[in-house]
C-alpha cells in the first residue's frame, strides 16, 4: 500500500482491517511502521496491537454478557472460540451493541460441527435454541410498549380480557426455559436430552417474567393472540388439537387466575 | 455558515456549570430513584437509551425528571469517511427532545467504515484534510441537532505519521470553525501522553480553555510500558493533578466521574467523586498523600460491555 500520500478513507479502511482480521503478514508490517509513529517505550506494531487485543475482547464481552447461559451451556473456552469466529464472519454493523448477537443462533446453525453428517447430534440443536431464546430476552426487555395496565381479577368477565402487548409464547424441542432458568438460580444444569417445551415471557413494570407452560397453555394463549376471545380459544383447541371442550372449561378458573397472576392478561 | 457557528457558540458560551456529576449505570437505578443522593447531575450514554422501550427508558425518564442530565454518546463517529448516521442522529434527536439534556457530547474519533462499526473510539488522522473533513460533518450533524454539540478528547494508544496538527491545536481550530463545545477528559490526555509521549501539561495549556464546557475524570490501568483507560477504579493522583491545572484555566466547569467497569456501589462511587473538591485549588490539590501504582498487561481499552443491557428480574 502506498502510504506517503494515503488518504484518509485509506487510512481509516487499512486500520480497520488490521483490528479486524487476523495476525499481520510481513506486508502489513512494514505498512505499520510507515503508517504508525513508534514511542519511547512501544513499536509501532504494539501501538496497534493495543487496539487489535481489545477489539476482540471488548466485543466477546459484550456477547458474554448478551447470552451467560449460552457461555455456560458451551463453558468458556469454547464459547470464546464460537464468539470469536462469529465476530470474524458477522462484525459488527450497528452503532448499538444491543444487536451483536442478532446474527449468533443463525451463525451457529451454519456453522454445526455435525452440518455434514447424515446423523445430526442433539447438542448443537439445544446450542441453537437457546441462543435464539436468549437473543429473544434481550429484544423483549427493550420492546416498546406501554407499561401500565388495568390490575385485573378473577371476577374479571372472560370476554373482556385479552393477552397482554408484551407476551411472547416460544415452543422448544428442548427444555429451554427451565433451562434458563435453573442456571439463573445457579443450580449448574446439566445439558438436557430433547424435550418438547413451551414458555412465556411477559414484561410487567418493566422487568420480564419466564413461565414453563403446558402444552394446551402455550396453545390457547397462542389463540388469543391471534385475537379470539377465551371461548373461541377453547372451541378452537377443541376443534384443531385433542382438547375436550369440557376439561378446558373446567381447568379455566385455574388458567385464568394463574394468567393474571402471570401478567399475561389484560383487557 | 458563520452566523449559525456564532450562534452556537453563543450558547456553547451560556452553558451552565451544574456541578459535580456521575455517570448513571444500571447497577445503581435503584438506588437512585429510592434515595433520590445529592448529586449534581447525571451524564446517561445516549446509545444504552436511543432504542430502549423497556425499563432503561422509563428509569431515565424518572431521573430526568429529578436531576440535570447530559447525553454521552460513543456512536456518531465524527471522524469517518462513511456517510453520517441519520437513523442515529434522528434517535438521537428523539431521546434529547424527551430527555432535554443540558447538552449532548460524543468524541473526536471514528469507530468504523464501510458500514461496519469495531466500537472502539479509533483514533483520528490529524491533519488539515481531516480537520476539514470532521468540521463538515460537525456542522452537518448540529444543524440536524438544532444545537451545538461538544466533543470529548479519546484517549489514544496511537499516532499517524501523516498526521501534522497536535491533538490541542486540532480541537482548538474545531471549536473555532464549527462553534461546538469541548469535554476535556483528564485523564484521556493523561492516558494518551504517556502512551505518544507529549506532555500533558503543555497539552491543557494550549486548549481553547472558554471552550471547555466540561470536565472527564477516570482511572485507568498501567501496563508498565503503556496505560489503558478503563475507567474501573479511583482517579490516580497525578491525573487529580491534571484536574487542578484544568480547574484553574477554564475558572471551574461540569466534571463527571467515569466507572464503567468494576462499577463500585452508589456510595464509594460518589465518594470518589466529591473528592474533586479537595482538588479545585492548587493549594490543596498538590499537597496528599501518595499511591501505590498497580501494574497489570490484561486490560482492555474502552470498556463497552456495560452497553449491553442488564436484565432484571
Amino acid at each position: 500500500m502506498e502510504t506517503k500520500n494515503i488518504t484518509l478513507h485509506q487510512l481509516q479502511n487499512w486500520m480497520q482491517g488490521m483490528l479486524i482480521k487476523g495476525s499481520p503478514s510481513t506486508d502489513d508490517r512494514k505498512v505499520i511502521e510507515a503508517v504508525v509513529n513508534h514511542s519511547q517505550r512501544l513499536s509501532a506494531m504494539r501501538h496497534l496491537n493495543i487496539y487489535r487485543s481489545s477489539y476482540i475482547a471488548r466485543l466477546r464481552a459484550c456477547l458474554q454478557n448478551q447470552f451467560i447461559a449460552l457461555a455456560y451451556a458451551l463453558g468458556n473456552d469454547l464459547f470464546e472460540s464460537f464468539a470469536d469466529q462469529y465476530l470474524d464472519s458477522c462484525p459488527s454493523e450497528s452503532y448499538t451493541l444491543n444487536t451483536l448477537g442478532e446474527k449468533l443462533p443463525a451463525f451457529l446453525e451454519q456453522t454445526r460441527p455435525d452440518a455434514d453428517l447424515e446423523q445430526k447430534e442433539s447438542w448443537p440443536d439445544f446450542i441453537i435454541e437457546l441462543a435464539g431464546f436468549e437473543y429473544a430476552l434481550s429484544e423483549i426487555f427493550d420492546e416498546q410498549a406501554a407499561g401500565d395496565f388495568t390490575i385485573l381479577t378473577p371476577d374479571t368477565p372472560d370476554n373482556l380480557l385479552k393477552v397482554t402487548p408484551v407476551l411472547h409464547l416460544f415452543s422448544h424441542h428442548f427444555p429451554i426455559c427451565q433451562y434458563y432458568l435453573d442456571f439463573l438460580q445457579h443450580k449448574e444444569p446439566e445439558l438436557p436430552f430433547p424435550e418438547e417445551s413451551y414458555c412465556a415471557v411477559s414484561r410487567r413494570d418493566y422487568k420480564l417474567g419466564l413461565f414453563v407452560i403446558r402444552r394446551a397453555q402455550y396453545y390457547f394463549l397462542k389463540s388469543m393472540q391471534e385475537g379470539r376471545s377465551v371461548k373461541k380459544s377453547m372451541k378452537y383447541l377443541a376443534k384443531n388439537f385433542e382438547f375436550k371442550i369440557e376439561d378446558l372449561e373446567k381447568i379455566w378458573p385455574e388458567w385464568k387466575r394463574n394468567f393474571i397472576t402471570s401478567g399475561f392478561l389484560c383487557v | 455558515m458563520i452566523k449559525k457557528r456564532d450562534q452556537y457558540l453563543k450558547i456553547i458560551n451560556a452553558l451552565p456549570n451544574p456541578g459535580l456529576g456521575l455517570g448513571l449505570r444500571s447497577k445503581h437505578f435503584n438506588y437512585i430513584l429510592e434515595h433520590n443522593p445529592a448529586v449534581d447531575w447525571f451524564e446517561v450514554i445516549s446509545e444504552n437509551f436511543m432504542d430502549s422501550g423497556g425499563r432503561p427508558r422509563h428509569i431515565l425518564r424518572q431521573i430526568a425528571e429529578k436531576y440535570p442530565v447530559v447525553m454521552h454518546g460513543v456512536s456518531l463517529s465524527i471522524g469517518s469517511t462513511d456517510p453520517l448516521n441519520m437513523e442515529y442522529l434522528g434517535k438521537l434527536k428523539t431521546l434529547a427532545a424527551e430527555v432535554k439534556p443540558l447538552w449532548i457530547s460524543d468524541h473526536l474519533c471514528w469507530t468504523g467504515v464501510n458500514n461496519l462499526n469495531t466500537h472502539d473510539l479509533l483514533p483520528v488522522l490529524l491533519n488539515e484534510e481531516s480537520l476539514k473533513h470532521i468540521c463538515s460533518r460537525i456542522r452537518m450533524a448540529q444543524d440536524f441537532m438544532d444545537r451545538p454539540l461538544v466533543f470529548e478528547n479519546p484517549s489514544t494508544y496511537l499516532t499517524f505519521k501523516q498526521s501534522t496538527i497536535p491533538e490541542w491545536e486540532f480541537l482548538k481550530y474545531m471549536a473555532e470553525e464549527t462553534g461546538c463545545g469541548l469535554l476535556l477528559d483528564v485523564n484521556n490526555v493523561y492516558v494518551s501522553a504517556f502512551n505518544n509521549d507529549f506532555d500533558p501539561v503543555h497539552y491543557i495549556n494550549h486548549l481553547p480553555h472558554n471552550r471547555i464546557v466540561q470536565m472527564h475524570i477516570a482511572g485507568h490501568q498501567h501496563c508498565g510500558d503503556y496505560i489503558i483507560d478503563t475507567h474501573d477504579r479511583n482517579v490516580v493522583q497525578d491525573v487529580w493533578k491534571l484536574f487542578t491545572q484544568a480547574w484553574q484555566l477554564t475558572g471551574g466547569v461540569a466534571t463527571l466521574l467515569e466507572w464503567d467497569s468494576n462499577i463500585p456501589d452508589f456510595d464509594e462511587y460518589h465518594t470518589e467523586l466529591l473528592k474533586a473538591k479537595q482538588y479545585m485549588s492548587v493549594m490543596t490539590g498538590y499537597n496528599m498523600d501518595t499511591e501505590k501504582l498497580e501494574y497489570s498487561s490484561d486490560a482492555v481499552s474502552n470498556p463497552v460491555d456495560f452497553l449491553v443491557n442488564d436484565f432484571k428480574w
